[in-house]
């Protein structure tokens, strides 16, 4: 593997202060974001996992400054991006991309595809109309849609066919890294695998580094050279997708494994499914943020938070009884 | 096991006028749900799964849907001959549905407590008191901690899964015959579908009623479900018993199916690609010809672009509806 880092995220947190709502009091900020670090190298993929609301969009949004982080360090390419001017910050956007979840939300309806796609030329730049749309027609072609749909409106797109169109998007500027905010969550499990595919190839041919987010971990393994765990806006395991899916460590991470849906008999009765939901209020109990649902918490674990300690080599666990 | 069927539905179209014409959504489908099972039905968005739920109780618009045939045959009367009061009076006393998105049926400025208490009042002879009571009650049984203190809560104080586990106690509230669960845990989170769904088996178990579970996932039901569906653009293309149909699919769309579930300890390396089936479910203006899979389908022959193949009876408890042989993909 090329050891060259593309991206190295230190610290990074992002608070909210929540709106009041209707029979709420406390005004404490949520951390949505508690710090996180991690090194993304070029040509690598990285997982990022949790359940809805444990930060992985606002790590998406605050790594490519579509939100201002509360504080952290963000380095892409050795370039400090958090010092740098909107101007400035704007050139280097190319070379960083974002899919969403939600193709429909993603793209303006009023708009023709083959528009949407002439759309990342325009804003950058290229003028000349011509060259826009037979990249913008090449561009459906490398996602696998036929010409035809370069005339159609989002919604006479099937959600897996929009989804192909957010990723043309993304791609139409050789971009160094995408980050995939969920881009096949939304997806039915058939197209799922359609779209995935289509992510595979565009990396190999393109050489582009990926950070995929999701909140199952039965697709990310198909996808991932590294995975990262969060819980409650912290990273509570990190380690190769080998590492992670042969000896996962953390209590959560086996917990969220042992949930996947899989073909075959029987086996939710030897399952142990997790009791519990991640807390919604934003008061979090003292010392490990997961002691309410976990199975082998201790006493301790009242007191201390665990942090992210190595426990075999690339292998980092935040949990007090692995340490 | 006896196989009594509680729900029998026979020869069942249903179409809706578009703009464009009359399109059939739902095109003669025949199925029985036996007591006290839980049946899958199984298939990509699009493919008419909600509609044949909906139909069940009635509860599409009409217009633009149209009952243009068939029977929905329970405790000895056809359901679509009833009329609004005896629908209503079905409606969440004997037949209970549930839904992907819990805070759409949920009303936001009333307490988890008095939307239980609602149902109750409607359906049984019993007071304001006593409808709070057994409302808590149903919260303990959809393990609820501290039931009581939860009954004054609204829909946003609670996360995704508790309001999805708030619509089954509603649901519950009236002992139905039969629970309708239409994609119950797609909106959630893997670790949270895993408590949904071993909430449903628990509470299947404790009521034995019967479940129709719907789904585009065939990874969630093959734990929970006896037998399975496979609908395809309208129609029932495959059924059998979960284990059986899923060792030995006959149908090739069922059989991409399987294969699109990511299995584990998958391996990685380059040129590796999950398999997929191709291509997308036709909307109802786009119905293929012959096979409605036959776009989509690597086994496809010339008689498949003309001839829709019936469904048709290939073993005791399997049914498949393609010109392949059983036992030939
Ligand atoms: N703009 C915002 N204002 C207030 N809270 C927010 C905002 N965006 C996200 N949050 C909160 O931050 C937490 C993390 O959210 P998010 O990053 O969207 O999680 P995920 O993508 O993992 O589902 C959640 O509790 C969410 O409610
Ligand atoms: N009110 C309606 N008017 C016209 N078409 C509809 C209506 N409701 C559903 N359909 C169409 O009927 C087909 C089946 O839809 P549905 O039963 O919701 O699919 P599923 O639940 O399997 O995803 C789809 O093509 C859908 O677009
Ligand atoms: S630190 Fe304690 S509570 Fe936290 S995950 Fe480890 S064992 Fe569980
Ligand atoms: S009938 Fe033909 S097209 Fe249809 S599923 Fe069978 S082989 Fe495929
Ligand atoms: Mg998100
Ligand atoms: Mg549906």
């Amino acid at each position: 593997m090329n050891t060259d880092k593309l991206l190295e995220v230190e610290n990074l947190k992002k608070h909210f202060l929540p709106e009041k709502k209707f029979l709420e009091a406390s005004s404490t900020p949520i951390l949505a974001l508690d710090g996180i670090s991690f090194t993304l190298h070029k040509g690598e993929t990285l997982g990022l996992v949790g359940e809805s609301g444990c930060g992985k969009s606002t790590a998406a949004r605050t790594m490519l400054r579509l939100i201002e982080p509360t504080s952290g360090k963000v380095r892409f390419c050795g370039t400090s991006l958090l010092e740098l001017k909107e101007t400035e910050m704007r050139n280097l956007r190319k070379e960083m991309q974002i899919i969403f979840q939600d193709p429909y939300s993603s793209v303006n309806p009023g708009r023709r595809i083959g528009h949407i796609l002439q759309e990342p030329f325009e804003i950058h730049g290229f003028k000349n109309k011509k060259e826009n749309i037979e990249n913008a027609t090449q561009l459906l072609e490398q996602v696998g849609l036929t010409s035809d749909y370069f005339t159609r409106y989002p919604h006479e797109l099937s959600g897996g066919q929009l989804q192909r169109v957010g990723i043309a998007r993304a791609i139409a500027l050789n971009p160094k890294l995408i980050v995939a905010d969920e881009p096949v969550s939304a997806l039915d499990v058939s197209i799922q695998a359609q779209v995935i595919n289509l992510l595979l190839n565009l990396k190999e041919e393109l050489d582009i580094s990926y950070l995929f987010i999701s909140h199952d971990l039965g697709v990310v393994e198909y996808f991932c050279d590294r995975v990262a765990v969060m819980y409650l806006g912290k990273i509570v395991e990190i380690a190769d997708s080998q590492q992670i899916y042969d000896s996962p460590q953390h209590p959560y991470t086996q917990a969220l494994l042992n949930a996947i849906p899989r073909l075959g008999f029987g086996h939710i009765k030897q399952k142990t499914v997790l009791k519990g939901d991640i807390p919604v209020s934003a008061i979090l109990p003292q010392g490990c943020a997961f002691q309410n649902r976990c199975p082998i918490k201790e006493k301790r674990c009242e007191e201390t938070i665990p942090p992210l300690k190595e426990v075999a080599p690339n292998h980092h666990v935040a949990c007090l009884l692995k340490h | 096991m006896l196989l009594s069927p509680e729900l029998e539905v026979q020869n069942l179209k249903v179409s809706f006028s578009t703009p464009r014409g009359k399109r059939i959504a739902v095109n003669e489908i025949s199925f029985q749900l036996n007591s006290g099972e839980t049946l899958a039905l199984v298939g990509e968005s699009g493919c008419g799964k909600t509609v044949s739920a909906l139909s069940i109780l009635r509860l599409l618009q009409e217009p633009p849907a149209e009952y243009l045939s068939g029977k929905i045959l329970f405790n000895g009367q056809d359901l679509l001959t009833l009329n609004a009061k005896a629908l209503q009076d079905l409606r969440g006393r004997s037949i209970s549905m549930i839904f992907q998105d819990p805070m759409t049926s949920l009303n936001p400025v009333m307490t988890v407590g008095e939307q239980i208490a609602e149902t109750l009042i409607r359906h049984t002879p019993i007071n304001r008191q006593e409808a709070l009571q057994k409302s808590a009650d149903l919260l303990h049984l959809v393990e609820f901690s501290s039931p009581k203190e939860k009954l004054n809560y609204y829909p946003h104080q609670l996360s995704g899964g508790m309001r999805q586990r708030v619509m089954i106690a509603i649901a519950l509230a009236c002992s139905p015959k039969i629970l309708i669960a239409d994609e119950p845990t797609t909106a959630l989170d893997v670790l949270i579908q895993a408590q949904i769904l071993e909430l449903l088996e628990n509470l299947k178990k404790e009521t034995r009623m019967s479940i129709l579970i719907i789904t585009h996932d065939l990874g969630v039901v093959t734990e929970i479900a006896q037998r399975i569906l496979v609908m395809y653009a309208g129609e029932i293309v495959e059924s059998g018993p979960t284990q059986d149909l899923l060792e030995n699919p006959f149908h090739p769309y069922t059989k991409g199916l399987i294969a699109s579930v990511p299995k584990l300890g998958f391996q990685k390396k380059s040129g590796a690609r999950l398999e997929e089936i191709p291509g997308n479910v036709p909307s109802l203006d786009q119905r293929p010809s012959g096979c409605p899979f036959h776009p989509r389908c690597v086994w496809s022959m010339e008689a498949c672009k003309t001839q829709n193949p019936p469904l048709r009876q290939v073993e005791t408890q399997r049914q498949v509806s393609c010109h392949l042989e059983p036992g030939s993909l």
